[in-house]
């Protein structure tokens, strides 16, 4: 009978509870928007590190993860690769040998990271190829090619065909120089590589530096594949050290973790606005019917029902404009995703901190209930104080004349 | 049968500051089957006697009990229970639900007591037919006059089947003619359902219909007559 009565106010002032209800609409509707966006930067910029710096998984020698030197390299290179490269889970595999060392060109000179890669797999795995501006892809020039990147290039004042100097030290730590030639320019989806990563032909660097380790394997796996379980198997096989991307760069870790904050603080920040709206209309809605309510509670309603009406009656208004925002949403963000959004206006910034200019909005499924539940609880937490003071309405004011 | 007793009963208002004694010492026994009207000028004191004999307000002195249990000892909640069981209001602006029909208004209090539906749908087209507004029964407040809507509330109270029914001047929104026919309606339903009723009012022609007629002075009551 509560219920009935409940359900019937609501439409005695249909504009009103139109608002209440429009307003969580809106709310839900915009908090899932904005949620999914937030996921597609987190998103976007996972995928550009694990598409195009990290990998998913990468093995070192131990000791060259404290102190990366050239004679830290990995153990039983081969016996991995044999074991790995049967695997229906693995995309690709880049074997790097990476030493650092400087860069110059007539005009100026650059600290470098010099990875010496086997040009078909780095570019399945990193895709590099694909990153290049200008210039060819270790295909024109014969004699010790390099890849630079935009950056790069810019600093040293280079092109295509000029001649720039890598100085490094080789296995017996003498110091070593050699010309290369600029094959091509790229432009990473990675800063880090922006900055200071240069490519070489592995069997180059091989020769200069009198040694053939490597110090990196980096593994691409398929989508689908299941990461830690991976990591669990190549550590099974080698005593080098294996880490996921997560564990590589704890900046992934850091914006998950700040992310999460984010939501959490946007969603408290959207419910206290529907709180605070929620209460008022509430209110008004219970002074309004004050003889009402009296009169209720001349004639014996007890004060927990008419509590439970003003309850009720807010809270059917949450469950009816709830599952309207989050189907409202769900299409938004689903259209969205599909598309993609376009924010090509800021690509420049983007770009700077590894973003791609376009974003695709998306939302675990199971923040749909939880939302769900969040809005009731918030039309509920809104609801008592108005159910308060219906409550503590004197009945003799129902039987006063008007 | 006494449904109504009190005692000594006293209101004053603002004690602490201007005190306004309503009512005075009032002693007063109501009997079942009752057609009583309480009558006086205005300020005299009925709408504060018929509060605390409803319960709706509390005495400054004296007692009143209610089929011979005192209500001043009862607690908020006791309090409202008993009302819901025991007396039955009807208001000058007759105070419907705005968003129930007339049937579903008189269903209410019944439902509030938790009545099977059976006896609620029978006792209410029983009412609604008696009172004569049957076939307005599923229109709402809005759509009905004054009159109508006052009889709703008569029925409404006389559905539930309360000791007694306190109306606090129930004619006084309403013109001649409603006024007219909601008495004789309450004096048939005195009649015919032994419904104890005790109004209060200014209006001569009300009075006139009244068994009973106790006047109040300053909240002393200074004549009591049965005719
Ligand atoms: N809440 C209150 N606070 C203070 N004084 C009050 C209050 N209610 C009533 N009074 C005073 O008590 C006296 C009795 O009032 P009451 O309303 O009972 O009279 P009444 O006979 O019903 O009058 P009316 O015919 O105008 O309805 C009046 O002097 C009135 O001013
Ligand atoms: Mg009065």
């Amino acid at each position: 009978m509560i219920f009935t009565l409940s359900w019937k106010n609501i439409w005695r002032s249909k504009r009103r509870s139109f608002v209440v209800i429009g307003a969580i609409v809106l709310g839900v509707w915009s908090l899932i928007f904005i949620i999914a966006f937030y996921n597609s930067f987190g998103a976007a910029f996972t995928r550009n590190a694990i598409n195009h710096e990290h990998s998913h998984i990468q093995v070192h020698n131990s000791d060259y993860i404290t102190e990366p030197d050239l004679k830290y390299q990995l153990k039983d290179v081969d016996v991995m690769k044999v074991a790995l490269d049967s695997l229906s889970s693995i995309k690709s595999i880049s074997a790097r040998q990476k030493i650092n060392g400087m860069i110059a060109s007539t005009k100026t000179s650059a600290g470098v990271q010099i990875y010496g890669v086997n040009e078909q797999a780095e570019s399945i795995t990193t895709g590099l190829e694909d990153q290049l501006v200008e210039g060819t892809y270790f295909s024109k020039i014969r004699r010790n090619p390099i890849l630079i990147s935009r950056k790069l290039a810019d600093k040293l004042k280079v092109k295509i065909r000029s001649k720039v100097v890598l100085t490094f030290q080789d296995i017996e730590a003498n110091i070593t120089s050699a010309s290369f030639r600029v094959e091509g320019i790229f432009d990473s989806k990675s800063p880090k590589i922006n900055e200071g990563v240069i490519y070489v032909r592995q069997s180059d660097l091989n020769r200069l530096v009198n040694d053939k380790g490597i110090h990196e394997l980096a593994i691409l796996l398929n989508e689908g594949a299941e990461i830690d379980e991976m990591k669990v198997f190549v550590s099974s096989i080698t005593d080098n050290t294996v880490r996921t991307y997560k564990e590589i760069a704890p900046e992934f870790n850091l914006m998950e973790e700040s992310s999460v904050m984010t939501k959490r603080i946007l969603t408290v920040i959207i419910m206290l606005a529907l709180l605070f709206g929620i209460v008022n209309t509430m209110l008004m809605a219970v002074l309004e019917r004050t003889k009402e309510i009296g009169m209720l509670r001349s004639v014996g309603m007890k004060k927990r029902s008419v509590f439970s009406m003003v309850v009720m009656e807010t809270c059917l208004m949450g469950l009816m404009a709830g599952p309207l925002g989050l189907l409202l949403g769900f299409l938004t963000i689903s259209w969205l995703s599909d598309r993609g959004m376009d924010l090509s206006m800021y690509a420049d910034a983007l770009k700077e901190y590894g973003y791609d200019a376009i974003f695709y909005p998306e939302m675990d499924v199971v923040t749909y209930p939880s939302l769900m539940i969040i809005v009731i609880l918030t039309a509920f937490i809104g609801a008592i104080y108005p159910a308060i003071k219906a409550i503590s309405l004197n009945p003799l004011e129902a039987i006063r004349k008007i | 049968m006494t449904v109504i007793q009190t005692k000594n009963l006293k209101k004053v208002y603002n004690p602490e500051t201007i005190p306004v004694v309503a009512v005075d010492d009032v002693d007063l026994a109501v009997e079942e089957g009752e057609f009583t009207a309480v009558v006086g000028p205005s300020g005299c004191g009925k709408t504060t006697l018929l509060n605390m004999i409803g319960g709706l307000d509390q005495p400054t002195g004296g007692t009143v009990s209610v089929g011979g249990e005192e209500i001043g000892r009862m607690s908020q909640s006791q309090l409202t229970d008993f009302r819901l069981n025991n007396i039955g209001f009807v208001f000058q602006s007759y105070n419907l639900i705005p968003v129930l029909t007339a049937r579903e208004n008189v269903e209410f209090i019944m439902l509030l007591q938790k009545c099977d539906k059976a006896y609620r749908d029978k006792r209410t087209l029983d009412i609604l037919e008696k009172m004569g507004i049957r076939d307005q029964m599923n229109r709402r407040p809005a759509q009905l006059s004054g009159g109508q809507q006052q009889r709703v509330a008569v029925a409404r109270a006389l559905a539930s089947s309360p000791k007694f029914i306190l109306a606090d001047e129930p004619t006084a929104n309403l013109d001649t003619k409603a006024t007219e026919s909601l008495l004789d309606i309450m004096a048939q339903m005195n009649k015919e359902e032994k419904a104890t009723f005790i109004f209060s009012t200014h209006d001569q022609r009300v009075i006139d219909k009244a068994k009973r007629v106790i006047t109040l002075e300053d909240g002393r009551i200074i004549s009591d007559e049965n005719r």
